[in-house]
């Protein structure tokens, strides 16, 4: 798994590709909770996760919770087939703010 | 009349670093199954959950050891005419055995409301969506768990 965060103009982009497992998900759940802790809104590029289990599906949901108590945007960007089918597994798909562009997530941010 | 035919016997440290592995092994075996990438996509995952929740919850932080994973096909005729003419039932099953001194039973197996929004819970849900039955054996010999997980495709 590989898991950058990028400091934008007015939010934070998390590029995260590869597997994302029991190994990973505590970098990854890492560096969602530091990246929300500066208090910008955060989108997770998931376009090269190439398969993502329940562990890095619940780093992601605590950052969906942190985000929403600290009134931030959150949201999940370019979902990959095999991480949208995980999140339709378990109806998450319903739940988070699921962007296909960059642009549609800064419009929100407006 | 059911016949079986084992495609993986694998042996492993029941650890997160091993996880990677396990799916490479299972991708392999199932690679000439014939199935459509999404269903081996869900079962590759639901495998992966359920050796996540023996390493988690079986063995947990005080006890180690490894898991044993077979995957097998079993066909069985599916009755009627009793020919072979294309009624033929086939299941993947998968059978996880562990050696930890804790005993799982049942009740821990079940997942939690999914109108919960919050992390973690999700791992016994994904192994009961993508699979048709999934049974705790008893184990005959010694400590640890023995878990059977069918899938008819």
């Amino acid at each position: 798994m590989e898991c950058n965060v990028k400091s934008e103009f007015g939010y934070d982009l998390l590029e995260l590709s590869g597997e994302v497992d029991l190994q990973f998900s505590p970098q990854l759940r890492e560096k969602i909770l530091g990246s929300l802790k500066t208090g910008n809104p955060l989108l997770i590029d998931l376009a090269k996760v190439s398969y993502i289990d329940s562990s890095g599906i619940a780093s992601l949901v605590e950052g969906f919770q942190t985000a929403k108590t600290s009134k931030l945007q959150y949201g999940l960007l370019n979902i990959s087939n095999t991480a949208m089918q995980v999140l339709t597994l378990t109806r998450l798909d319903k739940i988070f703010d699921l962007y296909s562009s960059i642009d549609q997530f800064k419009q929100k941010l407006q | 009349m059911t016949a079986v035919e084992k495609i993986l016997v694998y042996q492993f440290p029941a650890c997160a670093e091993q996880m990677g592995s396990v799916r490479h092994k299972l991708r392999e075996a199932l690679a000439h199954s014939g199935q459509p990438e999404a269903v081996v996509n869900h079962v590759v995952l639901a495998v992966g959950e359920a050796c996540m929740n023996i390493i988690q919850h079986a063995y947990g932080p005080s006890d180690k050891g490894d898991i044993l994973l077979e995957v097998e096909w079993q066909f069985a005729e599916a009755g009627g005419n009793g020919g072979n003419g294309g009624n033929e039932r086939r299941e993947l099953v998968f059978r996880l055995t562990d050696f930890a001194k804790h005993k799982t039973c049942a009740e821990q197996m079940r997942s939690r409301p999914l109108d919960e929004i919050r992390p973690g819970g999700l791992g016994c849900h994904i192994i009961n969506e993508v699979m048709d039955k999934v049974v705790l054996l008893e184990r005959q010999v010694g400590c640890g768990n023995v878990l059977e997980l069918r899938k008819r495709l």
